[in-house]
């Protein structure tokens, strides 16, 4: 399939605006292209709500931010129906989740039932509001960011309802020079709008385009030896904060699921379209491997009580697993 | 890790320099060290193009002298001709002085012969037949001799001769044998011959594991990691590189243009190594 405009179109308009971040940006590029949706941690004011807001605007899409807090409600989210005395009837009106990119801000803010109705939407991509049922735009990308310094009346989010994002991104403060170019674009000159380079079937053609991309028998078996390490990571040795060698399975209650292997399989392929390839490399599914696995492995206390980082078993059990 | 090592001895052998077309014969690669080790790391055999490989054997062996090494490859010969197999290497740090060295076998040249013309008649069979057995004969007559002179010897013998140690093999250093460059480009040749004659999916791979061998980059890596090696990240190598992963990884349609690519990438690299 020839697309004329490419996702490196995307991503070199997106770094126009935002200085550094390009973790994030290649998140939301990857999820766009394998039609997922992103977790982000990381403090505020680090550009999540402008990268996905300049995401919508470079595909002439809709963008929607939500913010999550303890009083919010389902049909905040989804919609509801409203009695209209004029008509005598119920009319739908439909909440904020219709848009293409989705900004769940602080999604650990909101009770339970109410992550639920965000997630269901991202699973079935349809939601249901009295008889009705209404699908979701196409292409449909939620970001839901979480703070980890504040985390006083939060609600944590079930390991289930983590698994279906397809990827956790931790999102760090910009280095010194990155931080004196946000100064100057931001507060010494007008910003310039970002610009439309692409259109929703461009972002069509591009996932068609991913999923024809190639995945090499060792790939494949590549990933799945990276999933099941997770699950039994006896070993893998890992050094805790205090210079004390640990096995990581000692650390882990349990490893990803399937949804794993599926996840990076898919982010490879994003990869090596994002790069200009139709074949994925053991490059990609390296690149993609711990923002995939990072919310799916079940930690135990030990990890707090060690002082060990989760990142740091995660990259021991990468770093175990020799690239085809 | 490279391994401590005292090399003793390092020498690249074959069981005839003159094999016969179609015919099985041996490659060895035999090792000798000071020191008592379970197992030889780091020793990388030759490419062995033009030749097909039909089985691998390898013996490790501690004794009180040291460790001995014994690999044999056999290979057997699909055309007529000369060629050279390149010397085997190991890397390992020089017991003697601490540093890492790189050690060379000899290389071996080879004279490959046609098959003889079978000798149809069973007459001049029949004759050949005799006089194996005769020359058995006389064979096994020399043994009994030589055994029994040895056995005269041992008994005369009276006290027990002080063990002379064996010549250490001086070091055969890296810059005597061969330059860096001439190495590189012995083996990206046979590389290249491996290629073309065999444009699949798996001599690609080899291949590339052979190209990443050389420059020094443990299996497991990704082309990310060896591209961030030195010297890599530009220029013919890193060329090469980028084309040996397409081949190795890009799809079946594919693989024909990758497999071309590589071979004129890996031309261009040997160029570049002269």
């Amino acid at each position: 399939m020839t697309v004329e405009r490419q996702p490196s179109d995307l991503r070199a308009a997106l770094a126009k605006t935002i200085v550094g971040q390009e973790g994030v940006i290649e998140a939301l590029l990857l999820a766009l292209l394998s039609n997922g949706h992103v977790l982000l941690e990381g403090p505020p004011g680090l550009a999540k709500t402008l990268a996905c807001r300049s995401l919508a605007a470079a595909l002439e899409g809709d963008f929607k931010r939500i913010q999550f807090t303890p009083d919010l409600l389902p049909s905040d989210i989804v919609g509801t129906r409203i009695f209209d005395q004029r008509e005598s009837s119920f009319a739908t009106v439909l909440g904020p989740i219709f848009a293409n990119v989705v900004l769940a801000d602080e999604i650990n803010r909101a009770p339970a039932k109410v992550q639920s109705a965000l997630l269901e939407a991202m699973q079935e991509r349809q939601v249901t509001i009295g008889p009705e049922s209404h699908v979701l735009p196409d292409p449909f990308v939620v970001m839901a960011t979480m703070n980890p310094l504040d985390s006083e009346g939060t609600y944590a989010l079930p390991i289930a309802q983590m698994d279906r994002f397809l990827m956790k991104i931790s999102v760090g403060y910009p280095t010194r020079d990155e931080e004196l170019q946000i100064l100057d674009r931001f507060a010494m000159a007008d910003t310039q709008p970002v610009r439309c380079v692409a259109t929703l079937d461009d972002v069509r053609a591009w996932r068609a385009a991913a999923h024809a991309v190639h995945v090499d028998e060792k790939l494949k078996r590549y990933i799945v030896d990276l999933v099941a390490i997770t699950r039994a990571a006896q070993n893998v040795a890992v050094k805790s904060a205090g210079g004390a060698s640990l096995k990581a399975a000692e650390l882990i209650d349990y490893g990803a699921s399937p949804r794993a292997t599926l996840a990076l399989a898919f982010l490879a392929r994003g990869r090596a379209l994002l790069d200009g390839r139709d074949f994925a490399l053991p490059d990609d599914v390296r690149a993609v491997a711990a923002p995939a696995l990072r919310h799916r492995i079940g930690f135990n206390y030990r990890l707090a009580t060690e002082n060990v980082s989760a990142d740091v078993v995660i990259d021991a059990m990468i770093a175990a697993i020799p690239a085809p | 890790m490279l391994q401590r090592l005292t090399v003793e001895a390092f020498v690249l052998s074959a069981d005839t320099m003159q094999p016969q077309v179609d015919e099985p014969f041996h490659v060895v690669v035999t090792l000798h060290v000071r020191e008592r080790v379970s197992a030889i790391n780091n020793l990388q055999l030759p490419m062995l193009a033009q030749l097909e490989l039909l089985g691998d054997e390898r013996q490790t062996v501690t004794d009180p002298r040291g460790t001995q090494y014994r690999e044999v490859v056999t290979v057997v010969v699909h055309a007529a001709g000369r060629f050279t197999i390149a010397p085997a290497t190991l890397q390992a740090i020089d017991a003697r002085d601490g540093k890492p060295k790189q050690w060379f076998t000899n290389d071996l040249p080879l004279s490959v012969r046609s098959s003889p013309t079978r000798i149809a008649s069973g007459v001049a069979a029949g004759l050949f037949s005799q006089i194996a057995r005769i020359l058995a004969a006389l064979i096994w007559l020399a043994l009994l001799v030589g055994a029994a002179l040895l056995a005269i010897f041992l008994l005369r013998r009276r006290a027990p001769v002080a063990p002379v140690p064996a010549p250490v093999a001086e070091p055969v250093s890296y810059q005597r044998v061969l330059s860096d460059a001439q190495r590189r480009r012995h083996i990206i040749e046979d590389a290249l011959l491996v290629l073309r004659a065999e444009r699949t999916r798996s001599a690609a791979v080899r291949v590339r594991a052979a190209v990443w061998r050389v420059i020094g980059a443990p299996e497991g890596e990704t082309l990310g990691d060896v591209l961030r090696r030195p010297g890599c990240s530009e220029g013919p190598l890193r060329d090469l590189l980028v084309a040996l992963e397409r081949s190795a990884f890009t799809y079946d349609e594919d693989l024909a243009a990758a497999v071309e690519d590589a071979c004129a990438a890996l031309e261009r690299y040997a160029e570049s190594l002269t």
